[in-house]
């Protein structure tokens, strides 16, 4: 089973490293971003199986990003992970019409990220091998 | 009364027989024909039958009237007596007298005691005018003094009627609602306030109809091109059978309180994220060590010093914060003494230069800048924090290889000192110049370039402005540079030489 690869998004250079430490540790191949801008260009060209990204960031924010990567063919399947600190600024529908899969609240565990990250790819397995 | 009546009856009567029989007597002795014609008639006639029966019809007759008129003024008296109002009453023991004189005399002291009464009703009523006349100025004045007091009341008030028509509106409401509030009495509200802020009128139609106790609404209106906010205030009035018959408003300008809040709550919510920013990667690294993640010896290093850094930042952020709050909320403990600019910058230079030289840029000697002691009047505290805050954003915006000079002038002119810390750092875009000193702003495109709190620079302004009466100015061109800056009054003659004092005191403890 080849290695899922990962697309963590946050200014935050810290929250980047630790999180790609948690994944690497855990066989994940990991590619980064500062920023949505950055984040799509790499996101159509590497074309990773799931997309965690911070909500608050410079040049083009997490909800940006993730309202582009929709709007792209390519790429639009992708799930999202959205981690946020401020609790109340993602909205339902707003999750619900941009399909995020999951938004975490900051400081979050990297362990129940991982779980996310394992959980959310499992299922899209799961609904790929019945289609 | 009546013998007295009967006795001048009787005389009347007997001197009217004696003129006629006299007069009779003459005529027959004149021996004219009709005289003796007449004569021989009357002796026909028995002349003394006659005369009395003529003279008893007009006793008859004068008597009854003599009753009728003391029947009328008996009666007048009687009336006049049982009136409880006007006329004390006669004492039970007074017994009604029967003489005429008597008579007279009840009907004038009735008479007499009803204009005492009547005097006296018009005096009291004449009080009572003249009491009325009181109040009736003393509520003009009064109504004049309210109406005076609600005029001058800076909120908007307006009073209607149960028909929805102006009863009284001041001048703050005629502004709001663009009418004359002299000359716009009576009419329906509807008329008077247009359709755009039928909100407000339809508040108040509602209120009335369901009589409603005070309620508050909050109204946005559009005025001078400015979207308002007002609370509106509502309250219906009753008359005496607590039927509603009008209803008063009052609108108070809530805008600034909001945008306060507004304020408030964006600050609460940046606060929130910027602490949460560090303390989630106190926690990430944390659970990481916890779980045995960083196996080699060189990653925990790496990860202590990553919690470490992040609770400094965490730190840092709570200190700036908590100083911004302080010198807004006029807090925070200033000792303002007489200081030297350039002895300060000299000591935070000194401090600096380890991280310019970590970065490889050079640091503009200051040597031209001539020490001039008691500069200016100043908390050396802050001023040395704001120092620091140029000094290092100077330092960490500029590329390896570039330079930040620092400047002092004194223009005495307008008595002012001023700093200038020139970089050649990354600048700033020219659309983000103006929000610089905002709180927690950070220019975008250099925010990968340093960390930080984006509460520097507020602090600087915070320091500068509100507490010693400066003023801070920044420019920038993007890829060549920045000036940031700040200009403090001179510090006033009274105060110069107490710092110089104090030096050479130093140096004399120092050389001892």
């Amino acid at each position: 089973m080849s290695r899922k690869k990962v697309l963590i998004v946050d200014d935050e250079i810290h929250i980047v490293h630790v999180v790609a430490i948690k994944l690497r540790n855990n066989d994940y191949d990991v590619i980064s971003a500062e920023n949505g801008a950055e984040a799509f260009k790499l996101a159509c060209s590497e074309k990773p199986d799931i997309i965690v990204t911070d909500f608050q960031m410079p040049v083009m924010t997490g909800l940006e990003l993730v309202e582009k990567i929709r709007q792209c063919d390519q790429i639009k399947d992708i799930p999202v992970i959205m981690l946020t600190a401020r609790n109340f600024a993602i909205e339902d529908q707003q999750k619900e019409d941009l399909q995020i899969s999951q938004c975490l609240s900051k400081p979050f565990s990297p362990k129940e990220l991982l779980e996310n990250i394992e959980d959310i790819l499992y299922h899209k397995a799961v609904i790929d091998s019945r289609q | 009364m009546r013998s007295v009546r009967n006795l001048y009856m009787i005389v009347i009567a007997v001197v009217a027989i004696s003129l006629l029989a006299g007069g009779l007597a003459q005529w027959l002795d004149s021996g004219t024909e009709e005289g003796t014609r007449f004569a021989a008639y009357m002796q026909r006639v028995h002349v003394a039958s006659a005369c009395c029966i003529v003279g008893a019809v007009g006793v008859i007759w004068l008597g009854w009237y003599w009753l009728k008129l003391a029947g009328a003024i008996t009666s007048i008296a009687k009336r006049l007596k049982a009136d409880n109002i006007m006329v004390p009453r006669l004492r039970a023991n007074d017994k009604p007298k029967a003489s005429g004189n008597a008579l007279i005399d009840e009907l004038s002291e009735a008479v007499s005691g009803r204009l005492d009464g009547y005097s006296k009703l018009i005096g009291r009523l004449e009080e009572q005018i003249n009491d009325l006349q009181i109040q009736i100025q003393l509520t003009q004045h009064q109504k004049g003094h309210i109406e005076a007091i609600i005029y001058s009341i800076h909120d908007a008030v307006i009073v209607i009627d149960e028909f929805d028509r102006l009863l009284m509106a001041n001048e703050a409401a005629g502004r709001l609602f663009n009418f004359n509030s002299g000359d716009s009495q009576h009419k329906r509200i509807s008329e008077l306030i247009d359709e755009g802020k039928s909100e407000f009128t339809d508040f108040l139609r509602h209120s009335r109809q369901n009589k409603a106790q005070p309620t508050r609404k909050e109204i946005e209106f559009s005025k001078d091109e400015e979207l308002k906010t007002y609370d509106c205030i509502v309250s219906c009035i009753y008359d005496e059978d607590r039927q509603v018959c009008g209803v008063v408003a009052v609108l108070h300008d809530i805008t600034r309180e909001k945008q306060i809040q507004q304020t408030k709550n964006d600050f609460v919510n940046h606060v929130c994220h910027e602490l949460k920013t560090p303390l989630a990667s106190i926690s990430a690294y944390s659970e990481m060590l916890i779980d045995g993640e960083a196996d080699d010896e060189q990653t925990q290093k790496e990860f202590y010093a990553v919690i470490q850094s992040q609770a400094q930042r965490l730190n840092r952020l709570i200190e700036d914060s908590l100083n911004i709050s302080r010198i807004e909320s006029g807090l925070i403990k200033v000792n303002k003494e007489p200081v030297s600019l350039t002895m300060m910058l000299e000591e935070q230079l000194h401090m600096i230069k380890s991280y310019a030289e970590e970065k490889n840029i050079c640091l503009k000697d200051i040597g031209q800048c001539r020490i001039v002691f008691d500069q200016v009047y100043a908390d050396k505290d802050m001023i040395s924090q704001v120092i620091v805050n140029l000094l290092s954003n100077a330092v960490k915006y500029t590329p390896s290889g570039g330079s930040v000079k620092i400047e002092i002038e004194v223009d005495e002119t307008v008595n002012i000192a001023r700093l200038s810390v020139i970089d050649t750092g990354v600048g700033i875009p020219e659309s983000e110049i103006d929000h610089v000193f905002d709180k927690f702003y950070r220019v975008s495109t250099n925010n990968r370039q340093a960390k930080g709190t984006g509460l520097g620079l507020t602090l600087v302004k915070q320091i500068i402005e509100k507490v010693h009466d400066g003023r801070v100015f920044v420019s920038s061109s993007q890829g060549v540079g920045s000036t940031f800056g700040f200009e403090l009054p001179l510090a006033t003659q009274r105060y110069r030489g107490t710092e110089v004092q104090r030096y050479r005191e130093k140096q004399i403890i120092n050389y001892q």
